[in-house]
């Protein structure tokens, strides 16, 4: 039906701009990565469809949070509750908690919830995201079901001295202040940055749960947060670098009603410190890396309504080693070692609990003498006192042939272990839970070329993934909820993703269109006749795309960005669904350069088709509403 | 562009384009309507999916088993919201009470056109008409209370408060005298609240066993408590187990109480027959039954199959249990006589939590 019309808009549209003016604020943020943050990262994984947010991208949403980046950027669909509220990313049909959310190289993921409200994110705290899509259980552990989102910094060496600040102001009294200071040495670099936010939300919406549909304003979503972020770079030799990262982050959220309900006074706050530390040594033929991490999280929730406050706290520390070596010129070894320690208190476990993993890992790949073609060899072997965690391989293969064409396949075996909650939440958690597990499989192939002034990519990607021992909360014959590993998921589908752009001059347009058709069913259950068998997942949408188109033209550029969810059930029989939305958002920036000051005045205008559309179930979502600010850039260069 | 990345190109394309024309509406029912009203049947009120959703009344008709869902949206075109707690009727109006919604919808119980709102309530649980003029809500409110909202029936505006033990739940009349189970909401308590209907005062707070949610009159005019029990901090155990109390409404005293053995379950939802001779309750998964003759409790299930929801239609003499599934789709209500055999099931909303017998 109405699909048509949105993929006839998908293909006329386009993704953000990557143009001269976006690559002039890279320039002068000047976050070029000269890092590896994590080996396995950039070297073995191959076989996986991944997607690059770079630091250009991320500009763009500077005052955004990541939730807000991956929905219009990426193929990724975000499960939102609303403006400043909870959300999740579910990857190929699968489930919140089967995404795993990497700081550079570091799991952040809540080990009591085991996943990771990605709206808490700024994108400003961020130099690139790297999505890589399909099952990694060899190469991140753990989570690595769906998909993994890699978050990234990276601090330059010999940049001078950088100050930067912006402030922007917007719908809803949203008013937020970033600032940053960067010393770049030669054989040093220090950056500090801070945010803060606040917003009330308060907006307007039409509440169809309730007679004649009156029109109501966001009532508890006052959102206040601000956050730091300090990183160390050191060359200690030149072969030996060492890097530390502290970030911390306060969160204080008031929790909205949904459009059934009357009213709400929940409150949430939330805090993480997060503090790393990692040395690498890289040499000719063998490189070294070692980290420790240490993360500390607590969450206070509050609902004096039913006389509710659950408080909690859980502590992380990783520790991880790797190698990096080859034996002939024509591969390359990666073996490493994690541990991972995490305990957790909160009343609703009785007493504190604590869970010591251990994972050894390896990796090889074979390349061809011209590097068109590799395979690569990954495994993971994790251990967790009397649990049984599935050993995981992958075999990957990439490949170029008939020049512009390049091919990508992907097996691999992949596993979730059970949450602290799943354990141990005093009533129906169960010790004795397994880990989920599954294959998945897919198959890229992937074309790109250039003719002149124009330049496209157009990609598809085949999946296939199954998901054994899915965790559910589910009532026994006494009504009494527990966890168990009830349900198999299997998961298949295509992915399309389209870029074409167009350079004259000083002139720059780029177009792009993604699509997905996902089937994520239900294929076994505990409980007699379940009527949820063979249907689809609960706000899974079968089908969803994007499409963008970017206009750049000297040191301004406009781009508008379109995305589209398919029908979404919100009942496991599939009896009762949200119907599609389409959304578009617009935006403008422009660039002033000076010698060393530098100023960028953007426009953020969102929903600007005034469309009312629910994500989640009668959870209310923002009208037409708009973002503008500025910022200030100075660079001082080192004497040379 | 050559052949090859033509006929690349090409094919993705045409691929979209078939997904494109792929008919993805899911398909819908259409309920259907009994040509007579809501007349003769009963109202099954479906708590919803938790979280976001909303919840439903289904309609059970008697003369052919016809079941018709969503009967409130279906009229009025809006729905009932989070979450449906109960219903009852009154004067031939329905009043259907929604918990998180802080509502009790008011409809024509024939047709179910909605007639108007009840608003301003926190967590209402159970509707009681007194007179043609006057009702009662019991709430949980907010937090560690328990409240009685009196109701101009005429205007629907809230009159009056009466404070209750924590959290009020089930209302029943005896005479001129309201007894409110106060199941302790979000908390605990231990009693049922005994209030004049005329003057809306508290007589008195009768102590029975832990958290009372449940009650019957019985054919001997006394009047029977379930309570819940009382769990400890983090739900792993009952403190108090449940009981099964009597209370002598002439005296207010408690005449009768027989205590539950299980430390890991709690009784609920305590139903009686036409004849008010026998009481019957979900405990243990199973359905158990209980003449109120009888001295002690009954050590075997009538049914043995747990269910989330019971009720005992007085007219067509048959028990109708609620199973709520994965609590995430459509429930089923099952049918059965009197010795417990099946009769038929038909599907309910999600999550079926309670009845109400018209």
């Amino acid at each position: 039906m109405n699909f048509f019309k949105t993929s006839i808009c998908v293909f006329c549209c386009a993704h953000a701009l990557l143009g001269n003016a976006q690559s002039l604020v890279d320039s002068i943020k000047q976050l070029k990565p000269v890092e590896i943050s994590s080996l396995r990262l950039n070297e073995f994984s191959s076989g996986n469809k991944c997607e690059t947010i770079d630091s250009a991208m991320l500009n763009k949403y500077a005052t955004s949070n990541l939730a807000d980046v991956l929905t219009n950027e990426t193929q990724v669909f975000v499960k939102s509750y609303g403006l400043g509220s909870l959300a999740t990313t579910s990857f190929r049909g699968a489930g919140a908690s089967h995404t795993a959310v990497l700081w550079n190289g570091f799991n952040i993921e809540s080990p009591m919830l085991g996943l990771l409200d990605i709206s808490l994110i700024p994108s400003f705290f961020l130099n690139d995201v790297r999505l890589q899509y399909g099952g990694a259980g060899a190469l991140w552990g753990s989570g690595a079901v769906g998909g993994t989102i890699l978050l990234n910094n990276a601090l330059p060496f010999n940049r001078g001295l950088t100050v930067s600040a912006m402030a922007s102001m917007g719908s809803y009294n949203d008013a937020q202040q970033q600032a940053s200071v960067e010393v770049s040495k030669r054989k040093f670099a220090s950056s500090l940055k801070i945010f803060n936010h606040q917003a009330t939300n308060d907006f307007t919406f039409t509440n169809i749960a309730k007679r004649g549909f009156p029109e109501e304003k966001q009532t508890n979503a006052e959102l206040k947060a601000y956050g730091i972020l300090q990183e160390n770079l050191f060359q200690i030799s030149s072969h030996q670098k060492l890097n530390t990262r502290i970030w911390y982050q306060n969160n204080d959220r008031n929790l909205p009603p949904s459009m059934t309900e009357d009213k709400s006074v929940a409150n949430q706050k939330d805090d993480a410190l997060r503090a790393s530390t990692e040395w690498q040594r890289t040499g000719e033929r063998v490189a070294l890396l070692a980290r420790v991490a240490y993360f500390n999280e607590g969450i206070n929730y509050t609902d004096s309504m039913i006389h509710l406050q659950s408080k909690s706290r859980s502590e992380v520390t990783i520790a991880e080693a790797e190698s990096r070596f080859s034996i002939t010129k024509l591969d390359a070894v990666n073996i490493g070692f994690n541990n991972t320690y995490s305990q957790a208190s909160t009343l609703d476990y009785g007493v504190n609990k604590y869970q010591n993993r251990t994972a050894l890992f390896a990796s090889y790949k074979l390349h061809t003498k011209n590097n068109n073609w590799n395979v690569l060899l990954s495994a993971r072997q994790e251990f967790i006192k009397n649990t049984s965690i599935p050993f995981s391989p992958t075999i990957g293969v990439d490949g170029k042939f008939l020049k512009y064409f390049y091919v990508k396949m992907n097996i691999a075996k992949h596993y979730r272990i059970p949450t602290f909650n799943d354990l141990y939440w005093a009533q129906g958690g169960n010790p004795d839970l397994k880990p989920e597990n599954g294959w998945s499989e897919e198959i890229s192939l992937n074309h790109q070329h250039e003719i002149k002034s124009i330049s496209w990519y157009l990609g598809a990607s085949l999946f296939n993934r199954t998901i054994d021992n899915w965790i559910l909360w589910s009532p026994n014959a006494a009504n009494v909820w527990s966890a168990g590993n009830v349900a198999s998921v299997w998961s298949r589908g295509v992915e399309y993703k389209l870029n074409a752009t167009y350079t004259f001059k000083k002139l720059k347009v780029k177009l792009s269109g993604l699509y997905n058709y996902v089937l994520s069913t239900n294929e076994s259950s505990a409980i007699v006749g379940d009527a949820s068998l063979h249907k689809q997942l609960m706000y899974v949408p079968i089908q969803n795309a994007q499409g963008s188109i970017s206009i750049g033209y000297r040191h301004f550029s406009v781009s508008y960005t379109t995305i589209y969810a398919g029908y979404r059930y919100t009942s496991t029989d599939n009896l009762v669904f949200l119907k599609p939305y389409s959304v578009s958002n617009v935006s403008l920036n422009q660039l002033i350069l000076l010698k060393k000051w530098s100023f960028r005045i953007f426009v953020q205008l969102n929903n600007v088709w005034n469309q009312t559309y629910q994500v989640m179930q009668y959870r209310a979502m923002p009208l037409l509403n708009a973002q503008a600010g500025v910022g200030i850039y100075f660079n001082k260069p080192n004497k040379p | 562009m050559n052949v090859k990345q033509l006929i690349f190109a090409s094919s993705i394309a045409f691929a979209i384009s078939m997904m494109g024309c792929k008919k993805d509406d899911p398909e819908t029912t259409n309920p259907t309507t009994p040509a007579s009203g809501y007349t003769n049947g009963v109202f099954i009120t479906n708590e919803g999916p938790y979280g976001t959703g909303t919840g439903t009344v289904s309609f059970y008709s008697r003369s052919n088993g016809s079941v018709s869902s969503d009967i409130f949206n279906t009229k009025n075109s809006f729905p009932l919201g989070n979450v449906v707690q109960s219903m009852e009727v009154y004067n031939s109006k329905g009043y259907i009470v929604v918990n998180n919604a802080g509502k009790v919808e008011v409809v024509d119980a024939n047709s179910f056109a909605s007639v108007g709102t009840i608003t301003g309530l926190t967590s209402p649980r159970c509707f009681l008409g007194i007179t043609s003029s006057k009702g009662y809500i019991s709430q949980f409110g907010s937090g560690a209370t328990g409240e009685v909202k009196v109701i101009d029936l005429n205007t629907n505006a809230i009159t009056g408060t009466i404070a209750t033990g924590n959290g009020a739940d089930a209302m029943v009349k005896v005479g001129n005298t309201v007894y409110v189970a106060c199941s302790g909401g979000f908390t605990n308590d231990t009693v049922v609240t005994a209030i004049d209907a005329t003057t809306n005062a508290v007589l008195t707070n009768i102590n029975t066993g832990a958290n009372p949610a449940s009650m019957q009159l019985d054919a001997n005019g006394k009047l029977w408590v379930l309570c819940v029990g009382k769990w400890n901090s983090s739900y792993t155990s009952l403190v108090n187990t449940g009981s099964l109390v009597r209370i002598n409404p002439a005296t207010n005293t408690v005449e009768l109480s027989l205590p539950f053995a299980s430390t890991t379950n709690s009784p609920m939802h305590l139903c009686i027959d036409a004849a008010k001779t026998t009481l019957y309750y979900l405990y243990n998964g199973g359905v158990y039954v209980q003449p109120i003759a009888a001295p002690s409790l009954a050590s075997a299930p009538l049914i043995n199959r747990g269910f989330y929801s019971l009720g005992y239609d007085p007219t067509s003499n048959a028990i109708f249990a609620g199973d709520a599934g994965n609590f995430s789709s459509n429930g089923k209500v099952i049918r059965y006589n009197q010795a417990g055999v099946v009769l038929d099931s038909f599907a309910a909303g999600i999550i079926p939590g309670n009845f109400c017998f018209r």
